[in-house]
C-alpha cells in the first residue's frame, strides 16, 4: 500500500471565537482575518514539510485546492504543483484535485497540468474533481451544470492531451475554436487520473467505466466498500479489471515518539472536522448540485457528520489515526485489510499542530511506517 | 368561482394550468415560489376575467424543459403558450420571475400582449440596492424574508401553516432547481432588458411592496421609467408578496387597471 503526505495549508491564524460569530468560515468570514504576514511564513513551512516528506520516503505528496475559506489557502493546485515540482525529487504530485465544473477554461488547465508534469519528469497524477459547493458559490457557476460541466471539461482536457491539434471544440458548456496548445504532458498518453468521492454514486461509476483511481474522503469504511461497489459496476460495465491499484482511502493521520504526544497533536483534526465544516446547508451542497440518488446516498451515508463527533469518537472509527509509528502502521494495515486499498492518503497537518510536531510526524513515517506496510 | 385544471401541450411540454372565471383573457406567470392556484386574489379577478396560469416548464406539474437557459427562453415559451390555448391577445400579469417573464414577452413581441401587471418583477438591476441571494438562504429563512408580516397575510394557515408532504417538498426542490437553470447568472437580472423596455408601449401597471426584502422597492421606479406607459403602485406595509399579502387591495388594482371593475 502507497503512501500520500497531504497538507491543507489551513489559516488558523484568527481567534475562534471570532469564527463562531458567523455562519460559517467558509465565504462568510471576513478575510480581514487573513493575516498576511502568517500566511507568507505558512506557505514557506508548508511546502518545507512537503519536501521533507518526499526526502523520507512517501509516495506521493497530495496538493488540493480550496477557495474562501481559512481550512484551506491553496487557492492553486497547480501552482503548489509546480513549486513542489522543483523542489522535491521523487514523490508523485497528486493534484486531487482541479476543480472541473468551475473551471472556465480547460484548456488552458490542461496545458497547466502538462507544465507541471514536464518540470517534474512525469510525477503528475492529475486529480479531477467536482468541488464542494463552497467553489460553486465563489466562482459563481450555475449548480444545476455541475456535473455536465465536469464531465464536458475532462473531456476537453482528454482531448487536447491525446488528440493532435489544431481542432475545434463546440461542446454545450465550452467554445474553442482553435484549439492547439503547446505544452503536452511528459507522461504518455496523460498522466494517470484521480478521482475522489464522499457521497454520488454517479462519481463512482463514471470513475470505474473510465478506469480511474478512485478515492473516497473520510467515509466510514462501510460507506466506501458501498462506493467501491457502484466503482466496481462502473468497471464492470466497461470490461475493466480493478486492481488495489485503482482504489484509494483519505484519512487524517499523525504519529509521535510517544502515544500522549500523537493524541495531543491529533486533536487539532477536530477543527477542521467541525468549525471548517460548519455552514448552512445550501453552501455545501447548492440547488441541483447533487442529484437526488446522491442526496439519498449522503444521508445514509452519514447519519451523523464528522462535526457531530468527539475527538474520541473520531479515533475510534480511524477518521483520525494518532499514535506511535508502531501503532499508526497496526492501523493503516487494517484499513488495508478492511477495505482493499492500493492508496492511502493521509491528511498530516493542522495549522495549529506546530512545525516540530508536523515534522517529527513525517520523519517517523518515513523511518518506520512506510516500511511496515510497504509489503501489504 | 370554480377553476379547473388542465393540461395544455406546448411544444413538446404537457403544461399544467388552472384556468377559470369569465371575461377578457388573463395569463397569470407565478415567481419562483412556484404555482399557487385558485387564491383569494385570483378568485376575486375571475369575476371579470378569464384566468390562465400555467405552470411553468420545469415547476410543479408541468413538464421538463431542461434546454432553458433562461428567462428569455422562458418568455418565447409564454408566447407559445398563449398561441397553444388560443388566447388571441391578453392581458398578462406576472409576479416576480413571472413578471420578469412578461416583461421580457412585452420585449419580444409588444403586439401580442394587450395590457401589462408587473408585480414585484425581478430583471432589472438596482441601482443602490441588490436583489437578495434566495439559492444562499435555507427555504425557512427565505420564508420570512418573503413576507412583511404573516400575521396580516390572510391565507398564511392554508398555504403555509402545515409541513409539507415529501410530494411537496419534492416539488419545491424542482422549483427551485428551474429557477437555479433560468436565473444564476447573471442573477435575476438581463443587463438588456432596459433597452428593450422603451419600446413597450403597452398600457402597463408596475405593483410593489414597500417592505420588499427580495426584489428592492427601487426596481419598481426603474421600471415605471423604463417603460413609456407605465403608472407605479406601492403598497404599504407590505412585502414581496402583494397577491398574497394584500389579496382584496390587490385585486382591486388589477381590476381597475383592467377597466374591468363592477
Amino acid at each position: 500500500m502507497k503512501l500520500y503526505y497531504f497538507s491543507e495549508m489551513p489559516h488558523h491564524e484568527y481567534p475562534d471565537a471570532e469564527g463562531d460569530k458567523y455562519p460559517s468560515l467558509r465565504l462568510a468570514f471576513p478575510n480581514r482575518f487573513f493575516d498576511r504576514e502568517k500566511a507568507a511564513a505558512n506557505y514557506q513551512r508548508y511546502l518545507t514539510e512537503y519536501e521533507l516528506a518526499d526526502e523520507v520516503g512517501f509516495d506521493g505528496l497530495m496538493i488540493n485546492e480550496h477557495h474562501s475559506t481559512p481550512s484551506c489557502v491553496n487557492v492553486g493546485a497547480n501552482m503548489t504543483a509546480a513549486v513542489l515540482a522543483r523542489t522535491t525529487k521523487r514523490a508523485k504530485l497528486l493534484i486531487l484535485g482541479n476543480i472541473l465544473p468551475i473551471e472556465d477554461n480547460p484548456v488552458r488547465m490542461a496545458e497547466q497540468i502538462a507544465m507541471a508534469d514536464l518540470i517534474s519528469g512525469g510525477r503528475v497524477l492529475s486529480g479531477f474533481v467536482r468541488g464542494v459547493g463552497v467553489e460553486t458559490w465563489w466562482a459563481n457557476t450555475n449548480p444545476i451544470h455541475n456535473r455536465e460541466r465536469f464531465e464536458e471539461c475532462h473531456d476537453l482536457i482528454l482531448k487536447c492531451w491525446t488528440d493532435p491539434g489544431p481542432f475545434r471544440w463546440e461542446g454545450k458548456h465550452y467554445h474553442f475554436r482553435h484549439v492547439n496548445p503547446w505544452c503536452l504532458p511528459l507522461q504518455k498518453p496523460h498522466p494517470p487520473i484521480w478521482v475522489p468521492g464522499t457521497a454520488s454514486p454517479e462519481t463512482a461509476v463514471w470513475a470505474g467505466r473510465l478506469g480511474y483511481t478512485y478515492v473516497p474522503f473520510l467515509v466510514p469504511f462501510a460507506v466506501a466498500r458501498e462506493l467501491f461497489d457502484f466503482y466496481r459496476r462502473g468497471a464492470a460495465e466497461a470490461g475493466r479489471e480493478v486492481t488495489p491499484d485503482k482504489l484509494g482511502f483519505l484519512i487524517c493521520a499523525v504519529t509521535a515518539d510517544t502515544k500522549a504526544k500523537a493524541l495531543e497533536a491529533g486533536r487539532h483534526f477536530v477543527w477542521r472536522m467541525g468549525p471548517t465544516l460548519r455552514a448552512p446547508v445550501d453552501w455545501f451542497q447548492p440547488v441541483g448540485m447533487r442529484s437526488k440518488a446522491a442526496r439519498q446516498f449522503a444521508l445514509k451515508a452519514r447519519p451523523r457528520t464528522l462535526s457531530q463527533m468527539s475527538y474520541e469518537e473520531l479515533v475510534a472509527e480511524h477518521f483520525i489515526v494518532a499514535g506511535t509509528p508502531e501503532e499508526v502502521a497496526e492501523t493503516f494495515a487494517l484499513v488495508h485489510k478492511e477495505i482493499g486499498v492500493g492508496h492511502l492518503l493521509l491528511e498530516a497537518q493542522e495549522s495549529k499542530m506546530d512545525h516540530p510536531t508536523t515534522m517529527r510526524s513525517i520523519e517517523l513515517m518515513g523511518a518506520k511506517v512506510i516500511p511496515a506496510i510497504a509489503k501489504l | 368561482m370554480r377553476f379547473r385544471e388542465e393540461t395544455i401541450r406546448v411544444g413538446d411540454v404537457d403544461v399544467h394550468t388552472w384556468v377559470g372565471g369569465q371575461g377578457t383573457p388573463l395569463l397569470v406567470l407565478h415567481g419562483a415560489g412556484g404555482n399557487r392556484g385558485a387564491t383569494r386574489w385570483m378568485e376575486q379577478v375571475a369575476e371579470r376575467c378569464t384566468v390562465w396560469a400555467p405552470t411553468h416548464p420545469g415547476f410543479g406539474r408541468s413538464g421538463d424543459a431542461e434546454w432553458m437557459d433562461g428567462i428569455d427562453d422562458l418568455a418565447r415559451f409564454h408566447l407559445w403558450f398563449i398561441e397553444a390555448a388560443k388566447l388571441g391577445r391578453p392581458h398578462v400579469l406576472g409576479h416576480s420571475i413571472g413578471g420578469w417573464t412578461a416583461a421580457e414577452m412585452a420585449a419580444m413581441s409588444p403586439g401580442a400582449l394587450a395590457r401589462l401587471i408587473l408585480v414585484a418583477p425581478a430583471g432589472l438591476k438596482p441601482e443602490s440596492g441588490e436583489i437578495l441571494d434566495i439559492f444562499f438562504h435555507s427555504p425557512a429563512e427565505l420564508r420570512a424574508l418573503t413576507v412583511h408580516d404573516p400575521a396580516t397575510v390572510p391565507e398564511w394557515e392554508a398555504l403555509f401553516g402545515k409541513a409539507p408532504t415529501p410530494a411537496e417538498l419534492e416539488i419545491a426542490e424542482r422549483n427551485r432547481e428551474m429557477t437555479a437553470r433560468l436565473t444564476w447568472k447573471p442573477y435575476m437580472h438581463n443587463p438588456r432588458l432596459a433597452r428593450f423596455l422603451p419600446r413597450v408601449s403597452n398600457p402597463a401597471l408596475v405593483v410593489w411592496g414597500r417592505e420588499d426584502r427580495i426584489v428592492p422597492v427601487e426596481c419598481g421606479e426603474l421600471y415605471r421609467r423604463a417603460l413609456p406607459n407605465a403608472t407605479l403602485s406601492v403598497l404599504e406595509k407590505c412585502g414581496h408578496l402583494p397577491p398574497v399579502e394584500q389579496p382584496d387591495a390587490f385585486a382591486r388594482l388589477v381590476l381597475e387597471f383592467l377597466g374591468a371593475t363592477k
